[in-house]
């Protein structure tokens, strides 16, 4: 039997709990016991297909304490020995994963988005050289494998109402946390491209030209998304940006406007059900996922592809 | 107040091309570029000093000689000191090995606050920051978009972290780690004329592993924890493909597309 810890973030529950998926792929022919550890209370009753969640007692740790709750963490992983601990690459998590890898003296591998587990050697593969190509990533040492991982890369989509148990834990604060949280605004309400059915995404080849895609969006009932360049040079912010540095997104149509394609991007896409490229080259990498490819000028095309769709708008509205 | 920006320099990922045919990266055409969030960590620390004229600003970067005179230039915009760690040893270091290289040097330091940046746009692990953290037992926050580079003083410091759906407000004890985010937009100013040929050569130092007393097992390949035993490109199953031109019979093709797949009502 294999024992997993996954860190529950508070405020991303759903996709912490699609680790569970992570667990069974790393250990495909051992039963798996999995447990749970959390920066917030939760209700062990929506952690469905957690085996033991722990209840922390003791001093309170601040949500965004990762000091503390790296050292409470290391102090459950001395006592219960896990084969490996799994994290969600969240703002949290992001912080408290290479925490704990230090105390743990452990490796700690990155953004992992598939595992190869044969007779337990296990292989974690992640995009390298900004996604230009793919790494498969060996632990090493004595300690849990341990790594981050994306949300939307793994799904748990085995429903399993069984009730898990509370194991209680007693950490009181080595160290106190010097962070205060003096106030807080919530932004207006931004879409999140991982929720899109259409998304109108633009790269490279769109950058004098991004606002464009806006208007194609709304005529297409969809969102405006953007690679890493448009988001590094600043045109487009960086919850727009699909791929690995960005989001994972799986709308039903995904149209990409003079984005090339680098692995880092195309790992952004899971299970899109139709991609429709265009690109000044039929070579870019883009095109080979595609249903589609529209060899051009990707600003000349959204021009006529808005003066089309327009026209047939119009033609309609007057027929009705 | 004494601050330490750590840093590093990354290709110009954009130009890094492979190269299917020798199954290579191609590099020729890369420079490399301060990583974009470090460009904010110095900027911060840039603007601090210009407003507590106390502030002494010191840049340590682990990487190798040849980056020397990209730190000189840092110290031609306003560092005061600049430290290399640099050693044969140190190559193939991964985040563990990294950090702990770092993590020596600087224990050894006396600072009031660590800047660095969030992400580095080539390993893009976010790793660095949080585990000197948690070498140093220090207090780090990343994503920060904004310092209160006026009201800081060696106690505290006040800044946001813009998260996706809020901006909360943060105040912090010092010393600690604060990881800035590009989102912050902090820019760097350029070098002066009168600057461009200083002699700085008194302010940068390279420090080696002996100076910092890390055994060859420490580090590198041999101090990592894990290893990187294989690259692939990927290959994507091929679809069923139609290609047309961004003419206006291409165009009637996308548009009958999208018609019949029902995305235009």
């Amino acid at each position: 039997m294999k024992k997993c810890l996954i860190f529950i973030d508070g405020e991303q529950v759903k996709e912490s709990l699609d680790l569970i998926e992570v667990c069974r792929k790393l250990y495909p022919e051992r039963i798996v016991e999995t447990y749970a550890v959390s920066n917030k209370w939760i209700d062990p009753e929506s952690l469905k297909g957690i085996d033991h969640t722990f209840r922390i007692d003791g001093d309170r740790i601040k949500e965004y304490d990762t000091r503390n709750l790296a050292y409470c963490i290391s102090k459950i992983q001395d006592e219960y020995q896990f084969d490996s601990i799994l994290i969600p690459a969240t703002w949290i998590g992001r912080m408290l994963a290479p925490r704990l890898s230090i105390l743990l003296q452990t490796g700690l591998t990155a953004d992992v988005t598939e595992i190869q587990a044969e007779n337990d050697q296990i292989l974690l593969v992640r995009p390298a050289y900004s996604g230009r190509m793919m790494a498969s990533i060996k632990p090493v040492g004595n300690g849990p494998v341990m790594m981050s991982v994306r949300a939307n890369v793994f799904h748990n989509e085995i429903s399993d109402d069984h009730k898990g148990d509370l194991i209680p834990f007693s950490y009181n604060c080595d160290q106190i946390c010097g962070i205060r949280e003096m106030g807080s605004f919530k932004k207006e309400k931004s879409y999140d491209i991982r929720e899109s059915k259409v998304l109108i995404s633009g790269g490279g080849g769109v950058i004098h030209n991004f606002e464009k895609l806006e208007e194609l969006a709304q005529l297409l009932n969809g969102q405006v998304a953007a690679s890493r360049k448009i988001v590094d040079k600043g045109i487009a912010p960086r919850y727009l940006q699909v791929g690995q540095s960005g989001k994972t997104v799986s709308p039903k149509l995904y149209f990409a406007f003079g984005i090339s394609g680098a692995i880092q991007h195309i790992e952004g896409l899971k299970n899109v059900e139709t991609v429709i490229a265009v690109n000044s080259s039929i070579n870019a990498p883009i095109c080979s996922i595609a249903d589609l490819v529209v060899e051009g000028d990707a600003c000349q095309c959204i021009e006529l592809l808005l003066s089309r769709i327009r026209q047939y708008k119009e033609k309609n509205n007057s027929r009705s | 107040m004494k601050i330490i920006c750590i840093v590093k320099f990354v290709p110009d990922v954009d130009n890094i091309r492979y190269d299917f045919e020798n199954n290579a990266l191609d590099r020729s055409r890369v420079r490399l570029i301060l990583n974009p969030d470090d460009v904010c960590a110095v900027s911060v620390a840039f603007q601090i000093k210009d407003r507590n004229l106390d502030t002494s600003i010191e840049v340590v970067t682990m990487a190798p000689v040849s980056v020397k005179t990209y730190m000189e230039d840092l110290i031609r915009l306003g560092a005061d000191q600049a430290t290399i760690l640099c050693d044969k040893a140190f190559a193939g270091s991964d985040t563990y090995a990294t950090s702990k290289v770092l993590a020596a040097y600087l224990e050894k330091q006396s600072y009031d606050l660590i800047l660095t940046g969030t992400h580095a746009i080539d390993g893009d692990t976010s790793h660095i920051p949080a585990q000197v953290g948690a070498w140093l037992d220090l207090d780090q926050i990343s994503g920060v978009t904004w310092v209160d580079t006026e009201g800081i003083d060696k106690r505290k410091a006040y800044f946001k972290v813009d998260k996706e759906n809020e901006v909360i407000d943060f105040e912090v004890k010092l010393p600690a780690i604060l990881s800035l985010s590009r989102e912050s937009s902090y820019k760097l100013p350029y070098i002066k004329r009168t600057e461009i040929d200083r002699d700085v050569s008194q302010s940068l130092t390279f420090l080696n592993k002996e100076d910092l007393n890390i055994s060859e097992c420490e580090t590198g390949d041999y101090g990592s924890l894990t290893k990187v035993v294989a690259t692939h490109t990927r290959e994507y199953q091929k679809k069923e493909c139609h290609f047309v031109r961004a003419d206006e019979e291409g165009i009637e093709t996308i548009f009958r597309f999208l018609e019949h797949k029902g995305f235009i009502e």
